[in-house]
């Protein structure tokens, strides 16, 4: 049995060979293929996830940017109504006064149009119950030329006919 | 035919021939054969594996890729730092030599080399090689020696420990050398014993040892399932002691 525990050194050295070439060999052909296929492999994953974070973060900015446009369109909005509203309220208003003033003027036009009728109408009349009187008074000369008596007579037949008819008063 | 006959036609290396390289004088045994198969089983094997595209290896390319990158980032790496990724090639296939000369020690008609004191101390010599290797590259002749001993040790102390730490050095590898060979004969041996008790049973009586045997045999098959895991562990294990070893040379904190 001591062939068991008696090492072989040609056996050693045959090992030693044998390792070493098989590194330097398996190096060569075996480890290197293998960890450049992983280092490949790790940069394509690196690479990838780079780029989909970098996807992430423009998108990010992109709903970030579209937010705060919305966010500032919404105030705006909010501002151009509340101003239309004010605009429309003055609006309002005004048409609201300038119908009011019109419509005054109106009236006042018409009471001053009605008021310088009337006047023409009582000045008419006048001139034509003067002209009446006169020629009245003229006939009634011609009969009784007693001025007093006939003059108290008229004024007396005149006072009777404005009582008779009011509408022909001429103290209007 | 005793048991010591059996044990030593199952366990000790039949030389062959002799080939003589002037002084050399170097044996053809089946142990060397078992290496040689191993190797010429890397050789063509894994360049083939790693080179293939085919989707049915992708499964063993996928393995042997988690299996270097364990080694990298595991042991390699941690141990001798980032600089060692340089050594990868050296671990790798020192865990995968290791590891197919244990498993041909398992296949009918093969033999483990590593069963073979001659071999583990082929492999301790490289590993010791290279311990001393990293360390004086890493940090130059001088400061390597110089930092055998470790730091804060007083300086009267330092006649006394520089030769043991030579010879610690020396021991390290030594006991990577043992460790290996021990591990894997020793499950050969009980394998043996357990099959020499049904003999052993059946001298005393024919029905004992039909008795024995499924006993016998169940125990075999549990050592076999215990020595493929011990083949893979015992891998693994000098392996990683040598990256330890190889980390503590170059990095003497």
């Amino acid at each position: 049995m001591e062939a068991l525990i008696k090492p072989e050194l040609g056996l050693t050295i045959w090992t030693i060979v044998c390792f070493v070439l098989l590194v330097l060999l398996l190096s060569k052909t075996a480890w290197k293929p293998l960890l450049q296929a992983v280092a490949e492999r790790e940069r394509a994953i690196k690479n990838d996830r780079e780029s989909a974070e970098t996807a992430r973060a423009e998108a990010e900015k992109v709903k970030a940017e579209l937010d705060a446009r919305l966010a500032q369109l919404r105030t705006e909005i909010q501002a151009r109504m509340g101003e239309a509203l004010q605009t429309a309220e003055r609006e309002k208003e005004l048409l609201l006064t300038e119908a009011r003033k019109s419509a005054a003027s109106i009236v006042e036009f018409a009471r001053k149009e009605i008021e310088a009728q009337k006047l023409e109408a009582v000045r008419e009349l006048k001139n034509k119950v003067a002209e009446l009187s006169l020629l009245t008074a003229e006939k009634v000369l011609m009969k009784n030329l007693d001025h007093r008596a006939n003059t108290e007579l008229s004024a007396r037949y005149l006072a009777q006919v404005e009582k008779e008819r009011p509408d022909l008063k001429m103290s209007a | 035919m005793g048991l010591k006959e059996i044990l030593e036609h199952h366990i000790v290396d039949h030389i062959w021939s002799w080939l003589y390289f002037g002084p050399l004088k170097l044996p053809v045994s089946k142990h060397l054969l078992m290496m040689g198969l191993a190797s010429l089983i890397l050789l063509v094997a894994l360049p083939l594996l790693i080179r293939s595209r085919s989707a049915a290896l992708a499964p063993f390319r996928a393995m042997l890729e988690m299996v270097v990158l364990f080694l990298r980032d595991e042991v390699v790496v941690p141990n001798l730092g980032r600089k060692g990724a340089a050594y990868l090639g050296y671990f790798s296939t020192l865990f995968f030599f290791i590891l197919t000369m244990n498993l041909l020690g398992m296949v009918p008609f093969g033999a483990t080399a590593t069963g073979n004191l001659a071999v583990t101390a082929g492999l301790a010599a490289t590993t010791f090689l290279l311990i001393n290797f990293a360390g004086i590259k890493e940090q130059g002749l001088f400061s390597y020696l110089a930092h055998i001993v470790p730091k804060g040790v007083p300086a009267w102390l330092y006649p006394l420990l520089f030769p043991m730490e030579l010879i610690g050095l020396v021991i390290k590898a030594f006991a990577l050398c043992i460790r290996l060979f021990a591990n894997m004969i020793a499950g050969h041996i009980v394998i043996l014993s357990f099959i020499g008790f049904i003999f052993i049973f059946g001298s005393i009586n024919a029905a004992l040892g039909l008795g024995v045997a499924p006993v016998s045999v169940l125990l075999v098959l549990f050592i076999l399932l215990l020595e493929l895991f011990v083949a893979f562990l015992q891998a693994y294990i000098f392996t990683f002691l040598t990256a330890i070893f190889t980390g503590a040379a170059m990095h003497p904190h």
